[in-house]
């Protein structure tokens, strides 16, 4: 390494020229780039009416050519108190400020152009690990909605929360996300955020949706095989970017046939979202205060756990009937 | 050698590794200034004069801590450096990646299972103490001397 030559990355007025600002999760952000591509992937997230409140966070972005070279290694994350690192594909890099609210990097020209990149990895991942120093929470469940009610899906890796949720939306409830969904409890309103992004069904689900069989799978970003596909699209189903849960479903899959609903205390919904929350240090004591508030605040929707032993569309069928009585 | 990692990283879920312990600490000079060095292993202590003189008296200008990563195979990979304000992040593929916040004088950095401790002092102690040099400074880091540098402003 004697003779490495360091690529050093400036970010400041000079080379960040376009500014613009969008909504994400609820939350103000004023993104500063030399792309005019980054600018254009943000067009779809930003208000309808000009913003006058203070940005929530920032991202400084910058695009480099250089960087086009595949390495074909998995996403890596790492963080030590109040900063976090992301070496993203394809080859990018960038480092949180979770105190300050501040995300910089570089991305390559690939990623810059690729608009899937933006929407299934950088803007999730920026609001999955900036989001609870913002008063938004995310967790680990699906999340639909029905004329303006939203219903939560939560459950264990594996519980069948995506295919659930493909299944509702076929039903015509509007998906707002099948993997996380970020929370925020603001002015007393609890609300569900999803980020558009696509539906990610494993390979097994072509079993219950022929549809897919017109689809590949491929490997997602955490290296699974999966299909990934616009619910909007593929089920012609209504999406939206946010609801307000009224009901918790918990997940849990069963050999033996049928649907079974059973009440949950507000306990174990606590308990349930807190054990699954990513520890925060020190560093980050009020994100956390916030985080848990969010939580407790959900604790009071109706929830029950749904144990199942049917397929995803009699599943889904069971709860709509469940939900119309209920 | 690193210290052996029991951490269990599910439960609680702790995927960014935020909480390898570091259990070893000690105080070098480097320069003018008092570094604090906290790591989980005896190798990433660097070479350089130990500060003896009471803590109290000569308190820490700067915290270096030094993750050994054993979940991060590979070599070093050219540096790429992003600084804003008060904060410079480093990566060299995901066999270093680091942080540095100038206003809290914290230099934070991961660094990977394959980085022998000769890479270690000859390569990236130096690394450290340049970017150190800059902590005093807010601003982009200036191109450090003795580094063939390039500079990639877009």
């Amino acid at each position: 390494m004697g003779d490495t030559v360091t690529v050093t990355f400036a970010f400041n007025r000079k080379t960040l020229r376009l500014r613009t600002d969008f909504t994400i999760a609820g939350s103000h952000c004023l993104l500063s780039t030399n792309s005019y591509n980054l600018l254009r992937h943000a067009t779809p997230w930003q208000a309808s009416e000009k913003q006058d409140d203070a940005p929530s966070f920032e991202m400084e972005i910058l695009e480099n050519a250089s960087l086009d070279s595949l390495t074909g290694k998995l996403p890596h994350f790492r963080g030590a108190r109040h900063l976090v690192f992301a070496m993203l594909e394809p080859r990018s890099f960038l480092g949180f400020d979770l105190l300050r609210r501040r995300v910089i990097g570089v991305l390559s020209s690939a990623a810059v152009h690729d608009r899937s990149f933006w929407n299934a990895q950088l803007l999730p991942i920026t609001i999955g690990l900036i989001g609870t120093t913002l008063g938004v929470a995310p967790l680990h469940c699906a999340c639909l909605d029905r004329n303006g009610d939203g219903i939560l899906l939560a459950g264990v890796s594996g519980a069948g929360k995506s295919t659930l949720s493909a299944a509702l939306a076929q039903r015509g409830f509007a998906l707002v996300s099948d993997d996380w969904t970020y929370l925020s409890f603001r002015q007393s309103v609890l609300s569900a955020h999803g980020l558009a992004a696509p539906i990610k069904l494993l390979p097994h689900s072509v079993r219950y949706f022929p549809e897919l069989s017109k689809h590949a799978p491929k490997k997602t970003m955490n290296g699974e095989i999966a299909y990934e596909v616009d619910a909007s699209k593929l089920f012609r189903s209504p999406v939206k970017t946010s609801s307000r849960p009224k009901w918790l479903l918990f997940l849990e899959r069963s050999a033996i046939p049928g649907c079974r609903f059973a009440p949950c205390r507000g306990e174990f919904v606590t308990q349930f979202f807190e054990s699954n929350a990513e520890r925060l240090p020190d560093e980050l004591s009020a994100a956390k205060s916030a985080r848990s508030q969010i939580i407790a605040s959900l604790a009071a929707c109706q929830s029950w756990s749904l144990r199942t032993g049917d397929d995803p569309h009699q599943t889904a069928e069971a709860i709509e009937r469940f939900l119309a009585e209920v | 050698m690193a210290l052996v990692d029991s951490t269990n990283y599910q439960d609680p879920l702790d995927l960014l590794r935020r909480f390898i312990p570091t259990p070893l600490r000690t105080r070098f000079r480097v320069g003018d200034s008092n570094v604090t060095v906290e790591t989980n292993d005896f190798t990433l202590l660097p070479a350089l004069p130990l500060n003896t003189a009471p803590a109290d008296v000569h308190p820490a200008d700067i915290e270096w801590k030094l993750v050994r990563d054993l979940d991060a195979p590979g070599l070093l990979e050219e540096p790429l450096l992003l600084s804003s304000g008060n904060l410079t992040v480093v990566g060299m593929g995901t066999a270093c990646l680091l942080g540095l916040d100038h206003e809290r004088r914290e230099l934070l950095c991961f660094i990977g299972s394959d980085v022998d401790g000769r890479t270690f002092q000859e390569f990236l102690v130096p690394y450290f103490c340049r970017l150190t040099s800059q902590v005093p400074f807010v601003g982009a880091p200036e191109l450090f001397p003795g580094s063939s540098s390039q500079s990639a402003d877009a």
